[in-house]
């Protein structure tokens, strides 16, 4: 039966993107269509990087967001979707999470990390830097759920910004998760 | 990373009945789509005060940095707390709408000048070439 999909700020809207990420003028309507057709609810999660790094943020991988004070402000926002999250739980919905994958915050299986990475931004276009784990706000998420006895929700990562992504690819993937 | 861009600049902030509406209800979801419009979401009237409040903080932070870079901002519904938390933010009044139908949406919409930040970034770009 559908639920509740909290999803990445940026599946409703590309603007929050890092110049050079968004991949459509506003909303990300692979997705959207996907849990509309379904009948599912749509509840949109602030992005952490925007409100931390701002609108004209560098790239970043995982370790340059890995500081305290990056963790306290993703605890924040964790603690404010989490408490949504809650009221759909407690009226027996189902809930699910779609995060953006490689991303270094919101990634679900996939984020992005380089230990090296630093200073004047020169890096080489390429991928290197993409390996298997979840983004810093996603592990926050998670751990602000266990805190509140919350069972973990499914998950799902969107894959739009990964190397050789496949359009019709993602839509079967959704297709068959939503359809759970 | 191959930089490809297609940002509108352009973000609405949605009332929830507008984004998850009710069957038959005004669905702004593919009028933004169809004007290229990005949206931010306020928090569901169903939610207490005590979840829907920081929620708002956060749209109204986000907001801000949308603002203070030149994006252009809209209200489409509305939402309580929306004004206070815009306003301890520091963003200032946004042109708001409350539509009775699709057309009064796309018209307003249709309307807005172009944002300050499509211009800057366009003049930027240019001067690179």
């Amino acid at each position: 039966m559908p639920g509740v999909a909290f999803v990445a700020h940026c599946m409703l809207n590309q603007n929050s993107k890092t110049i050079g990420g968004a991949r459509c003028p506003g909303i990300y309507s692979p997705l959207v269509k996907v849990l509309r057709e379904s009948g599912w609810r749509i509840e949109q999660m602030p992005c952490p990087e925007l409100t931390f790094t701002g609108l004209n943020r560098f790239w970043a991988v995982k370790e340059q967001y890995d500081t305290s004070a990056f963790r306290r402000h993703s605890r924040k926002i964790a603690s404010a979707v989490v408490g949504a999250i809650e009221v759909h739980v407690r009226e027996g919905r189902d809930v699910v999470l779609v995060g953006i994958e490689g991303s270094p915050t919101m990634g679900v299986c996939i984020t992005s990390s380089d230990p090296t990475r630093a200073g004047l931004p020169e890096w080489a276009d390429g991928h290197d830097e993409l390996i298997p784990g979840e983004g810093i706000f996603f592990e926050e998420l998670r751990s602000e759920m266990k805190a509140r006895g919350i069972a973990e929700p499914r998950v799902i990562g969107i894959e739009h910004q990964l190397p050789g992504h496949d359009k019709r690819v993602e839509n079967r993937r959704l297709q068959t998760f939503f359809s759970k | 990373m191959t930089l490809r861009d297609e940002r509108s600049y352009r973000v609405a902030l949605v009332a929830d009945r507008y984004l998850n509406p009710a069957k038959g209800k005004l669905d702004a979801v593919p009028i933004l789509l169809e004007a290229g419009w990005g949206a931010i979401q306020l928090p569901s009237d169903d939610y207490p005060s005590a979840v829907a409040g920081p929620l708002l903080e956060q749209v109204a932070e986000q907001v801000e940095e949308f603002h203070r870079r030149g994006y252009d901002a809209v209200v489409i519904g509305r939402r309580e707390g929306l004004d206070e938390a815009l306003e301890a933010a520091g963003v200032p009044h946004l042109d708001q709408i409350e539509p009775a139908t699709a057309r009064a949406l796309q018209s307003f919409l249709s309307k807005r000048p172009t944002p300050a930040a499509k211009v800057s970034r366009r003049r930027t770009t240019t001067s690179r070439r």
